[in-house]
C-alpha cells in the first residue's frame, strides 16, 4: 500500500488537474433521449403489410398478363390457321385448270398462230389468222364409262309389220315418245353411251 | 481479511437445508431437457435420414417426377417447305391440318347429330363418319383427316356448342397440290401417313421435311405459369424448292397431251418441253398421270414419271443424230446424193421403208424429209460401229440424264463391240436402242443448241438429291456434240419436214414461223412373241423453233395408238399447239427470215 502512496506522490504537481478531470464518473441516464416504439413498429408493418400486397398484385396482374397471352397465342394460330386456308383457297382458284374452264364457258379458244404487234412501228409480227371452234380441244377427262352392269346394252328386236302395227294401235303416244328408227323399236330404254 | 468471513458457514446451514427440493426440482428439469433432446434428436434423426434418402439416394426420381407435374411438352411442327414453279406460283404447299378423331363409346349416344354436321361441314360421307362413330368395342377412330386447323376447329366449336362429347383434334399438316395433276409426276405426293411417296417429295424430303422443334412449360387450369420452368427448340422450316416447269406451260402441255392420246386412242404418252439454251425443263408431261391431293383414286403405275423411267425404241426421230453425226463428220451434206432402192437386203434381214416405193432418188434432206429408212442406212455405212456409238453416247444416250428424279431409267444402247451389220442399220433409224422421253428431247435439243449439248434440269439454282448428287440448273453440264455448222445443216433438213410440199408433218408446222421437226414411228417389241408386233407403234414428233434461233425444244410420244396414226398424225398437231402456245407465252416473234426451198430429188 504505502508504495501505491509513493507513486502518487511522485505525480508532477502540474498533472494533478489533469488526473483530475481523467477521473471517471457516473453519467446520469437521459431518459428523453429514448425513442418512441410506435412509428418505427408502424413503418415495419407497413412495408411488410405494403410489400406483401405488392407482391400479391404483381403476381395476380402476371397470371392475368399469362391468361391474355394464351388466349392471345390461341387466337394467332387460329388467325394463322385463317389466312392459310383462305391462301390455300386462293391457290385453288388459281389453277389453271379453273381459269381455263371459266374461259371455255365464255366461248374463248386459244389463238390460231402466235401474233404480235410491234409497238415502235406499228407492224404485226406472225401471220394473223381468225381463231375457230376448231382450234379448241377438250381439256376435261372423258366422261368414266359406266360398268356393263349399270349400263347394259340395248337390244334391238326386230318385229314384223303387223306386230309393229298393233304396237301402234295400242299405245299411239309410245311410239313417237320413243323414237324408234329404221322400223325397229328399242326395248329397253337405256341408251348406249 | 478471511477471519472476518467466519461465520458465514454457520448462517448457511439452515439455508442449505431449504435449498434441498429446488435442486431436485433443477435436475429433474434437466432430466426433462435431455429427454426432450433426445425426442428432438430423434425425430430429426428420422427427418434426416429421410432427407438422406430423398436427396442423396433417389433424388433424380424425385426430380424428375416433380418436373413432369404439371409440365406438358408440346411438340412444335416444322413447316413442310413450298414447292413452286419457276415464276414462283406454289405446286404444293403446306398447311396447318388437325384430324378430328372421335371415342365410339362416348359419340355413340349422338352418333348422327355428329355426324350430320361433320358431313354439312367438311367433305365427307356422312354413313361412313355414322358407321364409325358407333363402332363398338373401340376408343378410337378417324372421322376426317388433314382438315384445314380453320374448319377443323369450327367444328369442333359447333360440336361442342351443341353440347355433344367425345370428338377430338390432332395435328395432322395438309399438303396441298392447289393445281391437282398439274406436274404431279414431277412433285410425287405425301402417302397416309404423311410420308413422301415420289417424286421431289421424296427425292428432296431432306430438305422440305425442316426439323419439329418443341416446348416444354408448366401449366396450372390451362394456362402457362409465369416464372414456371419453360424450354423450347424452335422449329426449323423445310427449304423451298424452285422447279424450272412453268405451271401454265406444264398444265396447256399435259392437256393437249391428253387429247392427243384419247384422240389416238392411245394406251400413255409424254411431252417434254426444253428451254433451248438452258436445258431447263419447262413442262414435263406424263399420261396418264394422277391427282395428287387423291393420289389413292390412281393406279399405282400411273404414280411415277414415266418420261424419266420408261424406254422405249425411239425410231425415226433417232435418224436426225444419225445425220447430224454425219454432217460432223464430213461423211455428207444435205445435198448428197442417195440412191434408194425400193427394198434392201442386209445378211438375213430385209430393210423397208414404212411407205411403198420404187427406186427413189433422194438426197440426205429427201431421206429426212420422206423419214427413209434404206437411205439412212445407206448414209450410216460411212460410219464404223464405234464412230456412231460415241457420236450417239455423247448425245446423251444410254446415261442417265441426271435431272433428280428417283428410278431414273439410263437407256439402252449397246456396246459398239457387240454389233453386228444389222444393229448398226436399225441403230441408226432408231430400232435397237432405247430411250426415255427426256434423253431423246435433250439429244434433239443440242442439235437446236447448235451442237452443244446442255444436260436437262429440272430444279432451278441447285439443290442436293437423296442420294446425295447435286443437280439443278446451276449444276448443268454443256458439252459439244457436233460443230455449229452441222447443227444449223441438220436444222435445215429438219425444215424439210414440216414442210407440207416435202416432208411428212406439214401439219406440225406453226403458222408464220420457221420449224424444224422429225416425225418417228417406231415398232414396239410384243412381249409375249418377244417379236416386233404388227399393231403396237411408238409414234412421236421431235422439233424445235424458230428453226433459225431455236428458242424451244418440243417431244411429244404416244405409245400404242389404235386409230392408225404415224408420228406426223399425232405427235405433230400436238407438237404445233404446244409450240404455238410457247411462242406467244414467251413473246417470241417470228424471226422474219424467209425458209428455203427444200431440194430432197435429184
Amino acid at each position: 500500500m504505502s508504495t501505491l502512496i509513493d507513486q502518487a506522490r511522485r505525480v508532477p504537481r502540474f498533472a494533478e488537474a489533469a488526473v483530475e478531470r481523467a477521473r471517471l464518473t457516473v453519467v446520469p441516464r437521459t431518459a428523453s433521449q429514448r425513442a418512441a416504439p410506435l412509428p418505427f413498429v408502424t413503418l415495419v408493418s407497413l412495408l411488410l403489410v405494403g410489400g406483401v400486397a405488392g407482391l400479391l398484385l404483381f403476381n395476380t396482374s402476371m397470371q392475368q398478363v399469362s391468361f391474355t397471352a394464351t388466349a392471345l397465342e390461341q387466337k394467332a394460330q387460329l388467325l394463322d390457321a385463317r389466312r392459310q386456308s383462305l391462301q390455300m383457297e386462293l391457290d385453288r382458284l388459281r389453277n389453271p385448270q379453273r381459269v381455263a374452264l371459266a374461259a371455255r364457258r365464255m366461248g374463248m379458244v386459244p389463238p390460231a398462230t402466235p401474233v404480235f404487234l410491234r409497238l415502235s412501228d406499228g407492224k404485226v409480227l406472225g401471220k394473223p389468222l381468225p381463231a375457230t371452234p376448231d382450234e379448241a380441244f377438250r381439256i376435261t377427262p372423258l366422261p368414266t364409262s359406266k360398268p356393263r352392269r349399270l349400263a347394259p346394252r340395248p337390244v334391238y328386236v326386230d318385229l314384223s309389220a303387223e306386230a309393229q302395227r298393233s304396237l301402234v294401235g295400242a299405245a299411239p303416244g309410245a311410239r313417237a315418245a320413243r323414237g324408234g328408227t329404221n322400223g325397229s323399236v328399242t326395248e329397253s330404254q337405256a341408251s348406249p353411251r | 481479511m478471511t477471519s472476518g468471513r467466519r461465520p458465514a458457514p454457520s448462517t448457511r446451514r439452515p439455508s442449505r437445508g431449504r435449498s434441498a427440493s429446488p435442486a431436485r426440482r433443477r435436475s429433474a428439469s434437466l432430466v426433462r431437457l435431455r429427454v426432450g433432446f433426445l425426442v428432438i434428436a430423434m425425430v430429426v434423426s428420422v427427418f434426416a435420414a429421410r432427407l438422406l434418402q430423398l436427396q442423396g439416394v433417389d433424388a433424380q426420381a424425385y426430380v424428375a417426377k416433380a418436373r413432369a407435374e404439371g409440365v406438358v411438352t408440346v411438340s412444335l411442327p416444322a413447316t413442310r417447305g413450298t414447292v413452286t414453279d419457276r415464276n414462283g406460283t406454289p405446286l404444293a404447299s403446306s398447311v396447318d391440318g388437325l384430324m378430328l378423331v372421335a371415342d365410339p363409346t362416348v359419340t355413340v349416344k349422338h352418333a348422327s347429330e355428329i355426324a350430320t354436321i361433320v358431313a354439312r361441314r367438311l367433305d365427307v360421307d356422312y354413313f361412313e363418319v355414322l358407321q364409325r362413330l358407333r363402332k363398338p368395342y373401340t376408343h378410337f377412330q378417324y372421322v376426317a383427316r388433314r382438315v384445314p386447323a380453320d374448319r377443323a376447329h369450327g367444328v369442333v366449336a359447333e360440336i361442342k356448342a351443341r353440347g355433344f362429347k367425345g370428338i377430338d383434334t390432332r395435328r395432322d399438316p395438309v399438303r396441298s397440290y392447289p393445281a391437282d395433276d398439274v406436274a404431279a409426276n414431277l412433285l410425287g405426293f405425301l402417302n397416309a401417313d404423311g410420308n413422301p411417296a415420289e417424286g421431289a417429295e421424296l427425292m428432296f424430303d431432306h430438305l422440305l421435311a425442316g426439323k419439329d422443334g418443341s416446348a416444354s412449360y408448366e401449366v396450372g387450369g390451362g394456362n402457362r405459369i409465369p416464372l414456371g420452368d419453360n424450354s423450347s427448340v424452335p422449329p426449323r422450316s423445310g427449304r423451298n424448292l424452285q422447279l424450272t416447269v412453268d405451271r401454265d406451260v406444264q398444265w396447256y402441255t399435259q392437256r393437249v397431251l391428253r387429247s392427243a392420246v384419247q384422240g389416238a386412242e392411245a394406251a400413255s404418252g409424254s411431252a417434254v418441253v426444253l428451254d433451248t439454251k438452258t436445258g431447263q425443263l419447262l413442262a414435263l408431261a406424263d399420261y396418264p398421270t394422277f391427282d395428287a391431293n387423291k393420289p389413292a383414286l390412281s393406279r399405282e403405275r400411273d404414280l411415277g414419271a414415266p418420261s424419266l423411267r420408261n424406254v422405249y425404241e425411239p425410231g425415226s426421230v433417232q435418224k436426225v443424230l444419225t445425220a447430224a453425226a454425219l454432217v460432223d463428220a464430213r461423211k455428207v451434206l444435205p445435198r448428197t446424193r442417195i440412191t434408194v432402192p425400193s427394198e434392201l437386203p442386209r445378211g438375213e434381214r430385209v430393210i423397208h421403208d414404212y411407205f411403198e416405193h420404187k427406186r427413189l432418188r433422194l438426197t440426205l434432206t429427201g431421206v429426212i424429209a420422206k423419214s427413209s429408212n434404206i437411205g439412212t442406212v445407206l448414209a450410216a455405212d460411212q460410219f464404223s460401229p464405234r464412230q456412231l456409238h460415241d457420236y450417239l453416247r455423247r448425245f446423251g444416250l444410254g446415261q442417265r440424264t441426271g435431272i433428280g428424279v428417283n428410278g431414273e431409267s439410263p437407256g439402252v444402247l449397246p456396246d459398239w463391240r457387240s454389233w453386228q451389220q444389222i444393229n448398226q442399220d436399225t441403230i441408226a433409224f432408231g430400232q435397237g436402242v432405247a430411250v426415255t422421253a427426256v434423253q431423246m428431247a435433250a439429244a434433239v435439243n443440242a442439235i437446236a443448241n447448235d451442237g452443244l449439248y446442255v444436260s436437262p434440269s429440272m430444279v432451278k439454282g441447285e439443290a442436293t438429291t437423296a442420294e446425295g448428287a447435286t443437280v439443278g440448273s446451276d449444276t448443268t453440264t454443256v458439252r459439244r456434240v457436233i460443230s455449229a455448222r452441222a447443227a444449223r445443216l441438220t436444222a435445215g433438213m429438219m425444215e424439210a419436214v414440216t414442210n407440207p410440199d416435202t416432208g411428212t408433218a406439214g401439219v406440225a408446222a406453226v403458222e408464220g414461223y420457221r420449224v424444224a421437226g422429225k416425225t418417228g414411228t417406231a415398232q414396239v417389241v410384243d412381249e409375249r412373241t418377244g417379236r416386233y408386233s404388227d399393231k403396237d407403234f411408238t409414234v412421236s414428233f421431235a422439233g424445235f423453233a424458230p428453226a433459225d434461233k431455236p428458242r424451244f425444244t418440243v417431244y411429244v410420244v404416244v405409245k400404242n395408238p389404235r386409230n392408225g396414226g404415224g408420228g406426223g398424225s399425232i405427235g405433230g398437231p400436238a407438237f404445233s399447239r404446244i409450240m404455238s402456245y410457247l411462242l406467244q407465252r414467251y413473246a417470241v416473234p417470228p424471226t422474219g427470215t424467209r425458209e428455203p426451198t427444200p431440194t430432197i430429188e435429184w
